[in-house]
């Protein structure tokens, strides 16, 4: 051989044995051990979520509303229903707020005899705070007076949130209000979701006949106008809980049917539920154990979606007088009843107004999140 | 084509009479008589039942009623106005809500494009910033908010629009009055077709074609109008339409806050008086517009994009 560089005899001239040794020889070899706590789906999602500082906020703002719709109407001693003819439509009044001139509870009270004001009968020590537009009509002297109406009523307690027309606490009522919408709400939300979740699965597992007739059924529902539905509801059961809610349930669920079929479309036919089938798993386990935690988060998207709308449409009945029978409030009964008293008394209007607007963002801005967080596809995604 | 339009316009027609047979069920099956005053003298109440074949079995008077609806004869009103063809009420009503609803649905377009355009040139920078919070402060917060809002700020406070809608038609106190109720109802479509149209372009935008485009020679503010807004402004159509029908919805409310006497007032009014032929008619109104609404929509699925295919069988 001319070269015999590569014959291991150059190497043992080069390496003696002692130069190897065994590695390994006594560990034991296995997988790196992850030090790390494993990240499920929603822990990943609830990750995700938290980088969402919009998306949190909202979710405090809602926490805080549902805390007073809880607490709130026990936070005093007035009743929702508690009328009192000596308290009627008194302005909100929040001590320590007065010094900025918020929620004063003052008001002012037009075209009023200047002669009564040294009245302490009619005026109250220290009720006036301030005369304008003086004149004399008829020889009559009258001016706009703005007072200090606890002073003038000889109110003692503030109503932080005024009272309404017939005396009742406002405070008490905006968040009994809020607990009712809220409830409607929730309970027509889970009842479409309920309904959907096994209609869907059905149309979309069995497939077939069995989905055509049950879309069909679907459609038909679904070119039903909403305010038909509704009106149709009403008259055959009055106004009250119950027409509401149906109203709200009737073509609320078909979209989230829709969405479970799809998902289960996009399920069925993957190794898994092959695998589950072939060792005999029953159909209602398949489709319920094996597929549907599939499609959990859209879901819960789609449900955190149809919350506000189901918020919005109570009040919208209540505003063209569909809705809870007196004397329970519900916020569009609130806003309803005050947007007659609009131009007198705004603060009636302002509260359900901003518990309502909050509601709505909130939730909308929560969803929001949700769909980012719970979106597989942004898993890793920063 | 043809054949899909008359088969859709067939079943629209079913869905119209499915409606009507529930709406007919529903008011004779609702427990009491539709003349509910007992004041009345027994006999008068038996006339006027045998008048409106009330007293008859219930699958005769679906008869009659079937009938009547074949021959044009959707009966009278009974209490809103009295004796008066329940069409002729209606029609009354239809033009000041249609005005309504085609102003906010028309003035909300321009905007929202212009909008979504301004937020998808700008995207992440103050300007998109702005616009998507007021996107979510818009299509978040109820018309009928906004309503109120309004009315007492812009017209209360400050004075500077009538309170209430002004009931005299034609003239610049007319037309003013109509601002604040279509201001209140265009707002939640503007911030919609704004989401909408700032989603497409944004995705449109980063496009090769759009690339090419910029390559030779166009700003980016022409690329954008001429070339990505081409390929959003034709599915926008179908938000818009669908559009109409939660503009109608809205504008129940907006009517009843304005005091505007247009179609929404007169149903609540209907309701609340028991005027069922009316409610009936009123009933056939918005479902007759939410269906058309529908097959406009599907129709021009296919004439705007003739890549989807309406209709026909699955072999062609």
């Amino acid at each position: 051989m001319s070269s015999d560089k590569n014959s291991p005899d150059v190497y043992d001239e080069q390496y003696s044995a002692d130069d190897f040794e065994f590695i390994h020889a006594d560990d034991v070899l296995a997988d790196e051990d992850f030090k790390d706590p494993a990240v499920g789906y929603f822990q990943d999602a609830f990750n995700r979520f938290k980088e969402n500082r919009a998306s949190v906020a909202a979710s405090w703002i809602i926490l805080i509303i549902f805390f007073m719709a809880i607490f709130g109407p026990e936070m005093n001693d007035f009743g929702f229903n508690e009328q009192n003819p000596d308290l009627r439509n008194m302005p909100p009044r929040i001590e320590w707020l007065r010094p900025i001139g918020i929620a004063t509870g003052n008001r002012q009270l037009e075209r009023r005899r200047v002669e009564f004001f040294e009245d302490e009968e009619r005026y109250p020590a220290g009720s006036i705070i301030r005369v304008r537009n003086r004149l004399t009509v008829n020889n009559v002297e009258i001016a706009d007076v703005l007072v200090d109406y606890y002073a003038y009523r000889g109110v003692e307690h503030s109503f932080w949130f005024g009272t309404d027309y017939l005396g009742r606490d406002y405070w008490t009522r905006l968040w009994r209000g809020s607990r009712v919408s809220l409830a409607i709400a929730i309970i027509s939300v889970l009842t479409n979701l309920l309904i959907g979740i096994v209609y869907g699965a059905a149309a979309g597992y069995y497939g077939g006949t069995a989905d055509m007739i049950l879309m069909r059924i679907c459609e038909v529902i679904e070119a039903f106008p909403r305010v038909v539905i509704v009106t149709l509801f009403i008259l055959f059961f009055g106004t009250g809980l119950f027409s509401i809610i149906m109203s709200l349930v009737v073509s609320g669920w078909i979209g989230t049917a829709r969405l479970v079929r799809a998902q289960f479309y996009r399920f069925k036919l993957r190794e898994f539920v092959l695998a589950a089938r072939t060792m005999g798993v029953r159909d209602s386990v398949i489709m319920f154990r094996h597929i549907f935690p599939n499609s959990v988060g859209p879901i819960i998207t789609r449900t955190m979606f149809a919350v506000p709308l189901a918020i919005f449409t109570e009040s919208f009945l209540a505003y063209i007088g569909l809705g809870l029978q007196a004397p329970e409030p519900t916020i569009g009964v609130l806003l309803s009843d005050a947007q007659a008293v609009l131009l007198n008394y705004p603060y009636q209007s302002l509260f359900p107004a901003i518990v309502i607007s909050l509601l709505m963002i909130s939730f909308n801005l929560f969803a929001n999140g949700l769909r980012d967080a719970l979106d597989p596809t942004m898993r890793g995604v920063k | 084509m043809i054949k899909y339009t008359v088969q859709r316009l067939f079943a629209l027609l079913l869905t119209l009479w499915v409606i009507l047979t529930i709406a007919f069920l529903v008011i004779r099956l609702m427990p009491g008589s539709i003349y509910e005053d007992t004041d009345l003298p027994p006999r008068l109440l038996e006339t006027m039942e045998a008048r409106y074949q009330l007293n008859e079995p219930m699958i005769v008077q679906y008869w009659y009623f079937v009938q009547n609806i074949a021959r044009g004869d959707w009966g009278t009103s009974i209490a809103i106005r009295v004796s008066v063809p329940v069409w002729e009420v209606l029609y009354s009503r239809i033009p000041v809500s249609l005005l309504l609803n085609l102003l906010s649905l028309f003035i909300s377009l321009p905007i929202g494009i212009l909008a979504g355009i301004l937020a998808a040139l700008f995207q992440n920078r103050r300007t998109d910033h702005a616009i998507s919070f007021a996107v979510v402060l818009f299509v978040s917060v109820p018309s009928f908010v906004f309503a109120t809002l309004l009315q007492y700020t812009l017209a209360f406070r400050f004075g500077w629009f009538p309170i209430v809608y002004s009931t005299s038609p034609g003239g610049t106190p007319y037309w003013w009055s109509m601002i604040l109720p279509i201001t209140a109802l265009a707002l939640g479509p503007i911030a919609r077709v704004t989401r909408y149209l700032r989603g497409e372009l944004i995705e449109t935008i980063s496009s090769d074609f759009m690339l090419l485009a910029r390559t030779k020679g166009l700003t980016v503010f022409q690329a954008t109008v001429r070339h990505a807004m081409r390929n959003s402004l034709l599915p926008l159509a179908n938000i818009i339409i669908p559009m109409f029908t939660s503009i109608l919805t809205g504008s129940l409310v907006i009517e009843r806050i304005f005091a505007i006497g247009g179609v929404g007032g007169l149903l609540v009014n209907s309701l609340n008086a028991n005027d069922h032929p009316l409610t009936v008619a009123i009933l056939v109104f918005y479902s007759l517009v939410s269906l058309l609404t529908i097959l406009v929509v599907d129709l021009s699925y296919g004439l705007i994009d003739p890549r989807v295919r309406v209709g026909g069988s699955k072999n062609e």
